[in-house]
């Protein structure tokens, strides 16, 4: 009896020795990176920076921060082009999911799959010569005689909406949830289908009652991903976005490489913000993902 | 309806490309003409030219990605199979540590720790620059690896073992074959993170280290459309070429939204 | 309670242009249940979903009564499916997957209830309305799914193999399940299995089904006594052959010659002479007999299985454990009883 018992705990801490080997070198990367970059971002927005002669903690940064009309404008614009980017890519993802199913010859999974890898600075800088005010779009429109010039073209970049900033990554995101939505639909989905229709549901019926609620928890997760990193997102808002109000990263990065270390803090509590914000969704995910595995059979 | 549905989508993803390869070509293309005046190499001249900096940034770009793409490997493998074959107390903080960084965006962690790259000299350097890219490059290939392991089957070297191999024979010839194809899969994936990465660059490399997107960046801004859109032709290059790769030789995108899926 | 019939169902596969279902034709009467039955691959599933109109034919028409519903959509035929599969809506509780098709309908709420509730009752699910599909256990699931089925009241009853992932004594109870079912509601039923034993033990008929072609329908005995072909046979358990020529009432094989009483409308000529393990007799004399030699014997409990071996041919026998029993190395007699043998023409 106690032979086996000391051989079972042998063999347990064994393997909590191999896990600990084995996840080491990653987690010392990640807590030095991460754990350590958020612990420094939040010490210096509390005012502690010794090169600028700062040694006390304080929340004045924070208290400036939103007390900064930029800053306020700056997360309500990032807000709305996060929703809208995510509302859109979920739309248009999952329609044009449904449109491509049952016809996925290789083909047309390859060229959905294309947007997937193209570099996000490509994508704006296409997005920029077909819809500025000079671009293709418009001069396809002046053609056709129904617009004078450049400045009739509705302004989609470095405007209040971020038009063209959602463009590019509506762009980007319709295949990611596209194929989400696929990946479901062609291994359950086509049988849940046949037998809804055979109980009496339309197709129409199917797709609100059975399909969608079965796509959800695999949306959702993906959803919040692209909300997130929309809302983290850096060199497309730089470069097709206004200066004011800008996405709130390149508010942050700006205020970061002021030749004025006192905005330092700022820089640093505005980022700390970013952060923060983004892990709460990604504990909410957590949270929603742990929720919708238990409704899962 | 549908086959009106798949047109629509074709042109959307492929006609982006239009404007970027008429773009490249162009020599003096102005409002309103929707073809330009005339038809020039300059642009991609510039691009061939080997004092133009182009191609040093291309490898730069290349070996930073490279040297990404390895390092996240070893480290990525066996935090991999940590979180998907066994499981033990901290599994749950742990995956979400190695995780979080994925979603968290990468400049807002990173300013924080730029202060201390900046002491210990790593700034202005290629190396800075691979180290700050871990940053958002090892999760997803944990993740993708977590994915593989997950679906792993342990018997097989079990199997071996029973028959007789050591350790390490097990893993050469058991165990790397079957994980294979989810290496690569993290590999190409990470190597198009690095690729496209443009802030941490930006950030750590100073404007010292010079990587593919911030010289297009650079075009871009100043309205050399030419120059612009021969560059991004050349930076789109590997990713097409990735693409290709993996739904050829692997199925699908499958491991990686495999893994995405378990984030 | 409705007549269904099949005629001249063709389906091709559409990535490859073989035939799923080659001029199939079929009748199920009014309120019976016929099993289709045949090895995987065989097209028994896409002619169950040709009936669902889940599959449209290419060729052939599918009529309920006397209507011709070859291009009715499924939600307006009434053939209701039941998977292998439950496929139980895994966000909806017990009570809501039952109501699904009730609530598609239209049917007024209350209405829904009650009849949810009385088919809960039915299928010994009371109580269970209010539980969630991973709750169950694998035998409740396969009940919700059929009571989500029989709720509707369908015209048709589709079963696609869906005692296959159930245990065997689950599969009994469900069995039994089902056949009350049938018995109460009256249903039209159609049963696509590869078990010949559960074709047997359901079915009021079978219909036999190779290569996406109907080979033989009848009852569960005509298979087993008068199989249509030497692949039947087998498919049933039977591989005992062996060939002969026929001469009226007299076949001529390498055993000798045998007398033949059961009479099908064979032509003389080449026949195959096939007899059921169980049909053969030890250590007789008289007409129809000759040696064997044992080879091996196997207990199976409730009876024991021979392997007798002559002139090239080895056969079964299969005998009652009880009785007196030859053992392996043994040379035997045995004997065919005219009556048990049947002929097949070659």
């Amino acid at each position: 009896m106690e032979g086996t018992r000391t051989a079972a705990v042998r063999g347990i801490t064994r393997q909590r020795l191999t896990v600990l080997l084995l996840l080491t070198p990653a987690l010392v990367v990640v807590l030095l990176l991460f754990t350590g970059g958020l612990a420094l971002g939040i010490i210096q927005s509390f005012g502690y920076l010794p090169a600028a002669g700062l040694t006390t903690f304080t929340l004045d940064a924070y208290r400036k921060i939103f007390a900064m009309p930029g800053f306020v404008r700056s997360a309500a614009f990032t807000l709305f082009v996060s929703v809208c980017t995510t509302m859109l890519s979920v739309v248009f993802g999952i329609g044009t999911a449904f449109a491509l199913r049952g016809r996925t010859g290789r083909a047309a999974t390859f060229v959905y799959q294309i947007p997937l890898t193209v570099p996000h600075l490509v994508v704006a800088v296409a997005v920029m010569m077909l819809v500025s005010q000079s671009g293709l779009t418009s001069r396809v429109l002046f053609q056709l005689g129904l617009i004078g010039e450049p400045a009739d073209f509705p302004a989609l970049l470095y405007d209040p909406y971020g038009v063209g900033i959602i463009l590019v990554y509506v762009w980007k995101q319709i295949p990611f949830i596209g194929l989400i939505t696929l990946s479901v639909l062609q291994s359950v989905g086509e049988n849940y289908e046949g037998l809804s229709r055979t109980l009496g549901a339309s197709r129409w019926q199917t797709v609100r009652h059975v399909l969608i609620p079965l796509l959800l928890p695999a949306i959702v997760p993906g959803s919040i991903i692209i909300f997130a990193f929309v809302f983290g997102s850096f060199e497309v808002p730089l470069l097709l976005g206004k200066s004011y109000p800008s996405m709130l990263s390149v508010l942050a990065y700006r205020l970061y490489i002021d030749v004025d270390l006192t905005m330092r803090p700022e820089a640093m509590a505005t980022s700390v913000l970013i952060a923060l914000f983004v892990l709460a969704l990604t504990v909410l995910y957590r949270f929603a993902a742990d929720l919708l595995q238990r409704r899962r059979l | 309806m549908t086959r009106a549905a798949i047109v629509l989508i074709v042109v959307a993803v492929t006609g982006p490309a239009l404007p970027l390869v008429v773009w490249s070509v162009s020599h003096g293309w102005w409002f309103p003409s929707v073809l330009p005046d005339g038809f020039s190499l300059r642009a991609w001249n510039y691009v061939f030219q080997s004092d133009a900096g182009v191609f040093t940034a291309l490898f730069t770009s290349l070996g930073i990605a490279v040297a990404v793409t390895l390092i996240t490997m070893l480290l990525g493998v066996p935090a991999g199979r940590a979180l998907g074959m066994h499981s033990f107390p901290g599994r749950r903080a742990a995956e979400f540590l190695l995780l979080a960084p994925i979603i968290v965006p990468g400049l807002a962690v990173f300013m924080g720790v730029h202060i201390f790259f900046i002491r210990i000299g790593l700034v202005d350097t290629a190396l800075g620059v691979i180290i700050a890219q871990l940053l958002p490059c090892l999760p997803y290939m944990t993740v993708i690896m977590s994915g593989v392991f997950a679906n792993y089957e342990r018997e097989a070297e079990q199997q071996a073992r029973c028959l007789g191999a050591r350790s390490f024979q097990v893993f050469l010839h058991i165990t790397l074959p079957a994980i294979m194809p989810g290496i690569v899969t993290g590999g190409l994936f990470v190597f198009l993170v690095s690729w496209s990465q443009y802030v941490l660059t930006l950030l750590v490399g100073g404007g010292r280290v010079i990587t593919l997107p911030l010289l297009l960046f650079s075009f871009a801004q100043s309205g050399d459309h030419a120059i612009a859109a021969a560059l991004s032709l050349v930076f789109v290059l590997p990713a097409i070429v990735v693409l290709v790769v993996t739904s050829r030789y692997i199925s699908g995108t499958s491991p990686a939204l495999g893994g995405m899926g378990r984030i | 309670m409705t007549r269904v019939t099949l005629e001249k169902i063709t389906k091709r596969y559409a990535s490859s242009g073989v035939h799923a279902v080659k001029d199939l034709s079929l009748t199920i009467e009014p309120g019976t249940l016929l099993c289709l039955l045949g090895p995987s691959g065989c097209g028994k599933t896409t002619t169950l979903k040709i009936l669902a109109g889940l599959t449209e034919p290419d060729a052939g028409k599918v009529f309920f009564d006397s209507e011709n519903v070859t291009s009715v959509k499924p939600e307006r035929r009434g053939a209701v499916m039941v998977f292998q599969n439950h496929l139980l809506f895994p966000f909806m509780n017990v009570a809501e997957n039952v109501g699904f098709g009730l609530r598609m309908r239209g049917e007024a709420p209350a209405k829904v209830q009650t009849k949810v509730r009385e088919m809960l009752r039915l299928l010994q699910l009371d109580g269970m309305d209010k539980r969630k599909p991973s709750e169950l256990s694998g035998g409740q699931r396969q009940r919700v799914s059929l009571a989500r089925a029989l709720v509707v009241r369908p015209r048709v009853l589709l079963l696609d193999e869906p005692l296959s992932n159930l245990d065997q004594h689950l599969r009994d109870e469900m069995r039994d399940l089902i056949l009350r079912m049938k018995e109460r509601l009256e249903v039209t039923t159609l049963f696509v299995t590869h078990d010949q034993q559960e074709a047997a033990v359901l079915s009021d008929r079978i219909a036999l089904m190779f290569g996406g072609v109907i080979r033989q329908t009848g009852e569960s005995r005509d298979f087993y006594e008068r199989p249509a072909g030497l692949d039947v046979a087998a498919f049933f358990g039977n591989r005992n052959v062996v060939s002969g020529v026929k001469r009226g009432r007299k076949v001529e094989t390498v055993l000798g010659t045998l007398s033949v009483s059961n009479l099908p409308d064979v032509p003389d000529g080449p026949v195959s002479v096939v007899v059921r393990p169980e049909a053969i007799e030890f250590g007789k004399t008289g007409e129809n007999t000759f040696n064997v030699e044992v080879k091996r014997s196997v207990y199976m409990g409730t009876h024991i299985r021979h392997q007798v071996y002559f002139y090239d041919n080895e056969w079964d026998i299969v005998a009652p454990s009880g009785s007196a029993q030859p053992s392996a190395g043994e040379h035997i007699a045995i004997r065919l009883p005219p009556e048990k043998i049947w002929l097949i023409a070659q």
